[in-house]
């Protein structure tokens, strides 16, 4: 097979354009993850030279009374009014993501328009999430003087942000399309990714053994996802639904491994039509929003006692980066409100960091297996002559944005380890990035909302491969992924937070 | 997408044996390798 070429300007019109045009912006969407989410990691770094560049950036407490909700993350700019820390971190976020959208070759006006409202909504229902009422577990419960509260954390403000956003995706399609240019859920979350390298170099840092551990048993989990979950879906859709191998591949692709990445990243490999991994790819979506809103809380019902069994079974089962990642936030925070009642806090973070360790290493991965479908489809099932499968080709489909994880959590591990002392000022300054990547996490939660759009799914045709997907998603990956998760993590707990 | 799904119907790529052998040798490995890799980390915790 020959290099991958894409043509500067793809017309955009066509199927093919469109494909072409899809895969350049992901290319791009993960350099730019990457240099984003490296600038906020470095800028939070500047506090351990003693210059606060951050701290002026808006937090939300769980409140009970609106006017003491927000201030400014850093004590040293406490006297602050709320709302210049607010105003200041929207224009902050405008000015870089306008840059990014620049290099996106963007329509930079209604991005700015999509990005203000995005912000808007989304911080409000941030905001709304950490109402006392809805967020504040029960040990919080006497401090705030509240006789009850839905224990969701303020995290619950993620899932209000989604909600928001599919009904405006659903019901409100002037807005969605007002909002359209600035909906780039994979940017966000990647560049959330990036920032949450250094805040799990953190964790890693204070339990080290117990992080070698994590890494270890994801990367043995990750490995069956491609064996165990690939041939079973390749072999239901082309047996029982009769696809072709055109069809079958891309789809087993997307239902299995990583959704939208894997989908291009195989049709790509098998020379299929670019349509195909453009039709799996919205599938993928639609279902992940469906297995992002149920699967947490079927963890926390069920899972409670095995939060990192939970947490990996999100990694395996939820596709898309930003629903599998969102997802681990969300079980993240429900699992720690669900043990917090009975009175044991775990550390926050460390199911997240499973969720995010076993996603990343499955999209590792990705041009690997493209690289090994390619040459058996080139070599053995459709054979052209001529075809050679280079090793390049791996590189190239590798996503860029594990580059800026790896890094942020090597730094971070790096300094802590040269420099022990220093730990406390890493973990604050990791705790003012951390303020940027809730942020990003929220714009994924509201964008992937409006970009989901259900009445797809009652689209011509577009049945069959929903009822592949819905076999083989709910009655095979979700299951096995439970017992691959089950088999290499119960018995593995968070860290308990004394005192 | 109507008509793609229909054709299909009508001209049905039939299994190959080297698709055959990519399922079963792939799904193989991974049961081997599920045992092997449970069995690493129950020795090494």
């Amino acid at each position: 097979m020959s290099t991958l070429k894409t043509p500067t300007k793809p017309d955009t019109e066509s199927p093919s354009g469109a494909a072409l045009a899809i895969a350049q912006t992901r290319l791009t969407e993960d350099w730019l993850a990457v240099w984003i989410g490296l600038f906020i990691f470095l800028l939070s770094l500047a506090s351990l030279l003693g210059t606060d560049l951050l701290g002026w950036s808006i937090t939300t407490a769980v409140w009970t009374s609106p006017s003491k909700a927000l201030a400014p993350a850093s004590k040293l700019y406490a006297t602050l009014p709320w709302s210049f820390s607010l105003a200041a971190t929207y224009v902050f976020l405008l000015a870089i993501l306008l840059v990014a959208a620049k290099f996106l070759g963007a329509d930079l006006k209604r991005f700015a328009l999509g990005i203000t409202g995005m912000f808007a909504l989304s911080y409000a229902c941030w905001f709304l999430g950490s109402w006392a009422y809805i967020a504040a577990t029960p040990d919080k419960r006497p401090a705030l003087k509240i006789p009850w509260s839905l224990s969701l954390t303020n995290e619950s403000g993620f899932i209000i942000a989604l909600v928001v956003g599919l009904l405006i995706g659903n019901l409100l399609p002037d807005v969605s399309r007002a909002l359209k240019e600035a909906i780039r859920p994979e940017l966000y979350i990647k560049t959330a990714i990036v920032i949450l390298g250094g805040f799990l170099g953190i964790a890693a840092l204070e339990q080290r053994q117990l992080a070698t551990s994590v890494i270890l048993r994801g990367v043995c989990a990750i490995i069956e996802a491609y064996l165990i979950y690939w041939p079973i879906v390749y072999f239901v859709s082309r047996r029982y639904f009769g696809f072709s191998r055109e069809w079958a591949a891309p789809l087993a692709s997307g239902i299995s491994i990583c959704g939208v990445s894997a989908a291009i990243a195989t049709g790509s490999a098998i020379r299929a039509r670019p349509v195909v991994p453009i039709m799996v790819s919205s599938l993928v979506v639609v279902f992940a929003v469906l297995e992002l809103m149920v699967l947490p809380f079927a963890a926390q019902h069920y899972l409670s006692g095995q939060p990192m069994v939970a947490a990996a079974w999100m990694g395996l089962a939820v596709k898309t980066d930003g629903a599998a990642v969102a997802s681990g936030a969300i079980t993240d925070s429900l699992i720690r409100a669900k043990a917090a009642a009975s009175g044991v806090v775990f550390q926050p973070g460390w199911i997240l960091g499973v969720s995010t360790t076993v996603k990343v290493f499955i999209d590792v991965f990705i041009g690997v297996w493209a690289f090994i479908l390619a040459w058996i489809w080139s070599s053995k099932i459709e054979r052209r002559q001529g075809d050679q499968v280079q090793f390049v080709e791996i590189w190239q489909r590798f996503p860029k944005f594990i580059l800026g994880y790896v890094a942020t959590f090597l730094i971070v591990v790096a300094i802590g380890i040269a420099a022990p002392s220093l730990t406390p000022k890493i973990k604050a300054a990791m705790g003012q990035a951390n303020v940027f990547r809730s942020i990003f996490f929220l714009m994924t939660f509201f964008a992937i909302g409006v970009m989901s759009n259900f009445r797809r799914l009652w689209q011509e045709g577009f049945a069959k491969l929903a009822a592949v997907y819905v076999l083989c998603l709910f009655g095979y990956i979700i299951w096995v992924g439970l017992l691959i998760s089950w088999l290499f993590f119960h018995g593995v707990f968070p860290p308990i937070v004394k005192g | 997408m109507t008509e793609e799904l229909e054709r299909m119907k009508t001209e049905y790529e039939p299994l190959l044996p080297v698709e055959r052998k990519l399922i079963w040798c792939t799904f193989a490995t991974g049961v081997v390798l599920l045992a092997l890799f449970v069995l690493i980390s129950r020795v090494l915790t």
